[in-house]
């Protein structure tokens, strides 16, 4: 849909009603998982909160509560989330040179904290929609309701695990695994669908190996080949994959 | 939790990834519009990612910790492949049924089963 706005106001306004459909309600549905599985594996609930906060990217927090679970350093789990993190910088590669160059100043280090991958989606198709300085206020009413929906939903999430029946807990925590697992099937490069698929074959050797490092060690060795045979491929080709 | 973390090292973790994550945003807004997305490195590093995902989901699935554990191993790849069935039969992708669908099993189960 063409967007005719008036205002930056009329952007923002845009940005909020775009939230309030599917983004919000899947990434709620995320934080609650998250906070159910932070209940059950025992962690305070305001580590749980914060993370929410500040990581604020769902495979990242999974991956840190996991990995501290079963016993990984500081360090290692901290490096792990890291790389998950990683497409972050891709992602507002591609999406801030859109903006106004008015608005492109020292508040946008404020405000990547909103963008998450739904926001980042969404943004994408629409930027090209409207003009240039409608777009900052539009991210802005899009990304704000869904990083503030992670506190709620996390807390939500954290104390249903405690009150409801065990077969509700166990659909809480299935949620993200299962979420996961089917934004896969929108990856469309071979070169990232091999990685997927090395990345979950070596999982089991690397955590009979040593469990600790095993997420970092899969992410990296079949990330790597992955990359490496891309690469071999392309050269052979000459084109791309 | 199964392993005992004393408090400092489950805080110091969650600076360190907070600080990690937050960089890769910042880092994102100071190269934007001067690197080139296509590169070399962008293409490893979003390798990598992918696979640590991957990783990460066949860990959650395959070696749960938490309550999923007692769950049979079974179920929970059945719960996956009814869920990606969902997802990707047809012309067009699922993602809400498809969520809902794996997460209903698993509720259904676990009635059945406590």
């Amino acid at each position: 849909m063409p967007a005719d706005f008036q205002s930056r106001q009329e952007a923002f306004r845009a940005g909020l009603q775009q939230a309030m459909g599917a983004p919000i309600w899947v990434l709620f549905a995320g934080m609650i998982g998250f906070g159910a599985m932070a209940n059950t594996l025992g962690f305070n609930v305001w580590l749980a909160m914060l993370t929410s906060l500040l990581v604020f990217a769902l495979p990242g927090q999974v991956v840190l509560l996991e990995m501290l679970s079963t016993g990984a350093s500081p360090l290692t789990a901290g490096l792990a989330v890291t790389l998950t993190s990683s497409r972050f910088l891709t992602m507002v590669v591609t999406l801030f040179p859109q903006l106004d160059a008015k608005d492109r100043n020292r508040g946008l280090y404020a405000r990547v904290q909103l963008l998450a991958m739904t926001a980042w989606a969404v943004s994408m198709r629409e930027f090209p929609h409207m003009a240039p300085k409608y777009r900052l206020p539009y991210f802005t009413g899009l990304g704000l309701p869904c990083w503030l929906i992670a506190l709620p939903g996390t807390a939500l999430g954290y104390l249903l695990a405690g009150q409801v029946p065990m077969a509700v807990t166990l659909a809480l925590v299935f949620i993200n695994p299962l979420f996961f697992l089917l934004t896969f099937t929108d990856v469309r490069p071979w070169l990232y669908r091999g990685a997927i698929v090395g990345g979950g074959l070596v999982c089991p050797f690397f955590y009979a190996w040593d469990r600790d490092t095993s997420l970092l060690m899969s992410g990296l060795v079949a990330g790597t080949a992955a990359y490496l045979v891309d690469r071999l491929w392309r050269q052979r080709t000459g084109g791309a994959s | 939790m199964n392993v005992e973390l004393s408090s400092l090292q489950v805080w110091s973790a969650l600076a360190i990834a907070a600080a990690g994550t937050y960089a890769c945003r910042a880092l994102g807004v100071m190269a934007s519009g001067k690197i080139n997305q296509d590169s070399e490195f962008f293409r490893w590093l979003s390798a990598v990612t992918y696979a640590l995902v991957a990783a990460l989901v066949v860990r959650m699935v395959l070696m749960p910790v938490g309550p999923l554990a007692s769950v049979p191993a079974g179920w929970r790849i059945g719960f996956c492949a009814v869920s990606l069935l969902v997802m990707v039969v047809g012309s067009r992708r699922r993602p809400a049924l498809a969520l809902f669908s794996g997460t209903a099993l698993m509720l259904i189960y676990g009635m059945a089963s406590h």
